[in-house]
């Protein structure tokens, strides 16, 4: 108690140079806390957008098919396999998609083009699909007066091929069964520029894909959607067992997995990204070690004389060495609290109201427009023990030389 | 006087020497420029022993306290405590043999500034490992015998160059020494204020048998010691025992 009381008062002692210091701390913290939520919030926001839109939270598919996709790869599209999914803890929504490829043609010309079966109710539900409409009507299951069944198509596939909503599409491809698939739609709406993902999509009612290819009630992912694409991993794994505990699917060779393993290449860099961003903030902690090392530095100067009366009455050279340490911890711990007082109130302004941008910017086809902020503990645990630990680091140095001074040539510069 | 001192300490080493220096050197420099601050000093403190030691500036005075405080290695010779060769110990040894056996008190500067007078006190028997209702009774006591009772929260800033110096001797007493080395306690007092610290050290030494041994260059303060060693370039030059 009494070296607690001893380390509070010698931070106290000088106290500009204590506010000083205090200050810098506090301002780094304040800023990595917000450089850290921000980043961390505006992937947030990009990968809820980025999960919901493309690729659900967790998908279940054949074995093998996420990494070697194979028209014949395919999951089940039967009630028994949709119920026991959706009873499976916290799964909110939940569409099967059938996805190949196929070449279209137009009145002139022919393009290959990524074409998706879809539920289309439960496919808007949950991918809100005709929000990305730029021409035209959504998709319906029916088919139209001709018989022919409908079709969205992206916009540069509107383009290569002249098609405008009512239009004719054909499509050719090879069905699962070795047959030539040859079939007419009739085009409702289009999707999104010629720069968006969907931009060489041909969406199909599900029955009309599944007839096309030759896949009677098959598909190849079913997109399940939770709450929170943060906790992907919990709903695989509740995912998983729910199958298990089902006679029927529990041998099946059926992979349950999380967006983080559906997507890792992008997972792998949009990490990467997210420490590139840090790298600001790690260099800011560096000057401002450099301002409080020249702070614990200087004070153990001046108080040289001071350290070898200690010495000299006997204080062990690791109790001084503790002393300075605790000094700097002191103020590391004063400058966390202040710094969480400060930045908490900013953080959580930022998380709930965020930063307008200008102009929405774009990053792999995901659109930002806000600057968002994370309000989670580790946005303040993070920049805490990055305090602590600098503070640790940088008491290190002044610390030692207090330590190693002897008690007599300490004195002589009294 | 000093002869029968080292027969009886030879009998039973522990009964009437404190402190003993055998042939005890400081060398500084070398070849021209060699300075032997302290050469070949030989003598032996008993308990309750109030010695000043004196001499002109430069006669080693200092050196001979530093080095029987173990806050200096000697060149040669040897310091013994009860019997124990301190020039044996280790460097956290001989911090734990100061903290242990040896009360200081220094010109000036002993205090921790940031510590109340009563703090100063605990603080070393904080190292030791005293209690904490023993510290604070004992705190209570060395103060108020050094005459500091009602001083006990201030801060050595506010308090004067002679209290400070009485807190000084509470902290060095506090710890229960062996001896307590003074080296020019009252330099940077005025006359009174010294011959008073001087006084109130001299009864804590008739009261409680505390040995001391401290450096002057005052002839008022001399004269309160039992005993004068009297030094000059590093030799003792007189070792007179007053009734
Ligand atoms: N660290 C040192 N380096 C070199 N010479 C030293 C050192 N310390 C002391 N000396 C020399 O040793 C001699 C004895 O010094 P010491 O300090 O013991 O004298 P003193 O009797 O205490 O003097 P004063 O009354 O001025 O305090 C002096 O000549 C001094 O210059
Ligand atoms: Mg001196």
């Amino acid at each position: 108690m009494l070296l607690l009381r001893l380390a509070w008062r010698n931070v106290l002692r000088n106290r500009r140079r204590t506010i000083l210091t205090l200050l810098s701390m506090v301002g780094g913290y304040v800023i990595v806390t917000l450089v850290l939520s921000v980043n961390y919030g505006s992937y947030d926001q990009m990968l809820e957008q980025y999960t919901r839109d493309s690729i659900g939270h967790v998908q279940v598919t054949a074995d093998q098919y996420l990494d070697r996709p194979r028209l014949q790869r395919t999951v089940p599209v039967d009630e028994s396999l949709r119920g026991q999914l959706s009873q499976a803890q916290g799964v909110r929504m939940l569409t099967p998609r059938l996805e190949s490829g196929a070449l279209a043609y137009g009145e002139e010309r022919s393009l290959p083009v990524e074409v998706r079966g879809v539920e289309p109710d439960q496919e808007d539900r949950l991918s809100r699909l005709s929000n990305r409409l730029s021409a035209g009507r959504y998709l319906s299951a029916e088919r139209d007066g001709h018989g022919q069944h409908e079709a969205l198509i992206g916009a540069r596939v509107a383009r290569q091929l002249d098609l405008e909503p009512g239009a004719d599409l054909v499509l050719i491809a090879q069905g699962a069964d070795g047959s030539l698939a040859n079939e007419l739609y009739t085009v409702v709406g289009i999707l999104g520029d010629t720069e968006a993902v969907e931009s060489r999509w041909v969406v199909l009612p599900l029955a009309a894909a599944q007839d096309f290819y030759v896949l009677p009630d098959q598909a190849h992912r079913w997109i399940i959607l939770g709450d929170d694409f943060q906790r992907a991993e919990r709903l695989a794994a509740a995912v998983r067992s729910s199958l298990a505990g089902d006679a029927n699917w529990a041998d099946n060779a059926l992979q349950v997995s999380p967006w983080q393993v559906v997507a890792r290449e992008f997972y792998e860099t949009m990490q990467a990204d997210q420490q590139g961003g840090m790298i600001a903030s790690y260099i800011l902690i560096f000057l401002v070690c450099i301002g409080v090392l020249n702070t614990i530095l200087m004070s153990v100067m001046e108080r040289t004389g001071e350290f070898g009366v200690l010495k000299a009455i006997g204080t062990p050279p690791h109790r001084l060495f503790g002393m300075i340490v605790l000094e700097t911890l002191v103020l590391a711990t004063l400058a966390c609290g202040l710094g969480f007082l400060l930045a908490w109130p900013i953080n959580l302004w930022l998380t709930l109201v965020g930063i307008p941008m200008s102009e929405p910017i774009e990053v792999s086809g995901l659109y930002f427009s806000h600057f968002r902020g994370r309000m989670s503990w580790d946005m303040f645990a993070i920049p805490t023990a990055l305090v602590w630990f600098t503070a640790l680091l940088v008491a290190l140095y002044p610390a030692t030389r207090a330590a190693r001074l002897t008690p007599l040539d300490a004195m002589r510069r009294l | 006087m000093q002869a029968s001192i080292q027969r009886k300490a030879s009998a039973d080493p522990t009964a009437d020497v404190v402190f003993e220096t055998r042939e005890l050197s400081r060398h500084y420099g070398s070849g021209d420029t060699l300075v032997k601050a302290l050469d070949q000093v030989s003598l032996t403190i008993a308990p309750r022993e109030f010695t000043a030691i004196v001499g002109p500036s430069g006669s080693g005075k200092s050196t001979l306290l530093q080095l029987m405080g173990g806050l200096e290695a000697p060149t040669a010779g040897e310091v013994y405590l009860r019997g124990q060769a301190i020039s044996a110990m280790s460097g956290r040894d001989l911090s734990d043999f100061r903290r242990d056996h040896i009360g200081f008190i220094f010109q000036a500067y002993n205090l921790i500034p940031v510590l109340t007078a009563a703090e100063n006190c605990e603080y070393i028997m904080l190292l030791q490992g005293v209690p904490k209702a023993e510290r604070q009774a004992r705190v209570d006591s060395m103060l108020n015998r050094v005459g500091l009772s009602g001083k006990a929260d201030r801060r050595p800033a506010q308090l004067s160059g002679g209290q400070q110096q009485r807190v000084a001797v509470a902290r060095a007493m506090v710890s229960q020494p062996d001896i307590i080395l003074a080296d020019e306690p009252t330099a940077n007092l005025d006359s009174q204020t010294g011959s008073d610290l001087l006084d109130m050290m001299h009864e804590l030494n008739r009261r409680e048998g505390m040995t001391f041994v401290f450096s002057t260059h005052d002839p008022m303060i001399m004269e309160r010691a039992s005993r004068l060693i009297q030094l000059r370039d590093g030799r003792i030059e007189s070792d007179e025992v007053r009734a």
